[in-house]
């Protein structure tokens, strides 16, 4: 009896410990009943970003089905920003470099400019920064939809603000979302150190995969 | 040792008396430029892959290191090039800046950035400033 006790212990530990290497899954969550097997159970259902049809550099359609099954990273710019968005490409430059032909991997920019960031600038925009046009897209759409996708979706901030240089006001956040399209992390994208970070929790999310 | 002393007066003296290198300027040049360019250019002046050209040796700044407070004062637009490579992204205007910014701003650019640095007396960078088109 007290070997199963002892194993039992043992077994809390290793839980404990394989349950750490796990990144949380951000946002609201709520319970809800599902019959499986004719069987009443209770389920958590998670918070995931909502549909989304944009447009990228080369005027594709982008949905939730091109990142269906991978992980991506999202974040928010625009081309003529003069302030935190150099610096944010710079590092996000740093992680495409890393991740670069890994197909599991996608990278989405959205611009929050789409009046003035049009398809044929983001299309010169994404070739200097060095980007392939297939794993790090430049996306732009309805700017309803980018507002709303940023705000609710990747819980970023982004909005016009005649007081701050360049007109808008927006978050430098480097947003991880995994397969099931569920926010696994948020990373300051102008911190050498989150972005780090975020490159080893994309490990850890490659593996949980 | 006192006339070490003597010397390392002479040498300091000689420096603000001509005017051309002056440490505490410089220092508030850094200062500046780490607010008002380093999200652009970089602090290390490397600029960003082939979207904003770098200033660490670059060939365009020592051609153009005299028109360098009117680029600050007014920004730049149409295309550039900067060694092998083109620019074409345009630079703002750094708004709110005196004339003794932009001339601290230039006097630390040009001292840090080309190959060899460059040097342009204060009255000239404010001369230039004040007269940009």
């Amino acid at each position: 009896m007290k070997f199963v006790y002892v194993a039992f212990a043992m077994l809390l530990v290793v839980g404990a410990c394989s349950e750490k290497k796990k990144l949380p899954i951000l946002g609201n969550r709520a319970a809800v009943e599902r019959l499986i097997d004719g069987k009443l159970q209770i389920d958590t259902l998670y918070a995931t970003v909502a549909d989304f049809s944009l447009s990228n550099q080369d005027g594709k359609t982008i949905t939730q089905e091109t990142v269906k099954g991978k992980i991506y990273i999202a974040d928010f710019f625009f081309a003529s920003c003069p302030t935190i968005c150099p610096i944010m490409k710079k590092q996000m430059i740093r992680v495409f470099e890393k991740y670069k032909g890994d197909t599991g991997i996608l990278f989405l920019s959205h611009t929050i400019d789409p009046e003035h960031d049009t398809i044929a600038l983001l299309k010169d925009y994404a070739t200097r920064l060095g980007s392939d046009g297939t794993q790090w897209m430049f996306l732009t759409g309805e700017r309803e939809q980018i507002y709303e996708l940023a705000e609710k979706g990747y819980y970023a901030t982004a909005m016009p603000d005649s007081l701050e240089p360049g007109g808008y006001v927006h978050s430098g956040g480097f947003i991880l979302v995994d397969g099931q399209r569920r926010v696994r992390g948020i990373y300051n994208g102008t911190d050498e150190k989150e972005v780090d970070q975020l490159m080893l929790d994309m490990d850890l999310l490659k593996n949980e995969q | 040792m006192r006339s070490l002393t003597f010397l390392c007066l002479l040498f300091l003296f000689s420096c603000s008396d001509s005017e051309l290198v002056d440490l505490k300027n410089i220092s508030h040049g850094a200062e500046l430029y780490k607010n008002y360019c380093s999200n652009c250019h970089q602090m290390d002046g490397s600029g960003l892959a082939q979207l904003i050209p770098p200033l660490y040796q670059s060939d365009y700044l020592t051609e153009n290191a005299g028109a360098l407070p009117c680029i600050i004062k007014n920004g730049l637009k149409g295309k550039i090039r900067v060694g092998s490579n083109s620019y074409t992204l345009a630079m703002p205007a750094v708004r709110n800046l005196s004339r003794d910014d932009v001339k601290d701003i230039c006097v630390y650019v040009l001292q840090k950035f080309p190959k060899t640095p460059i040097v342009i007396a204060d009255s000239v960078l404010k001369n230039t400033h004040k007269n940009c088109p």
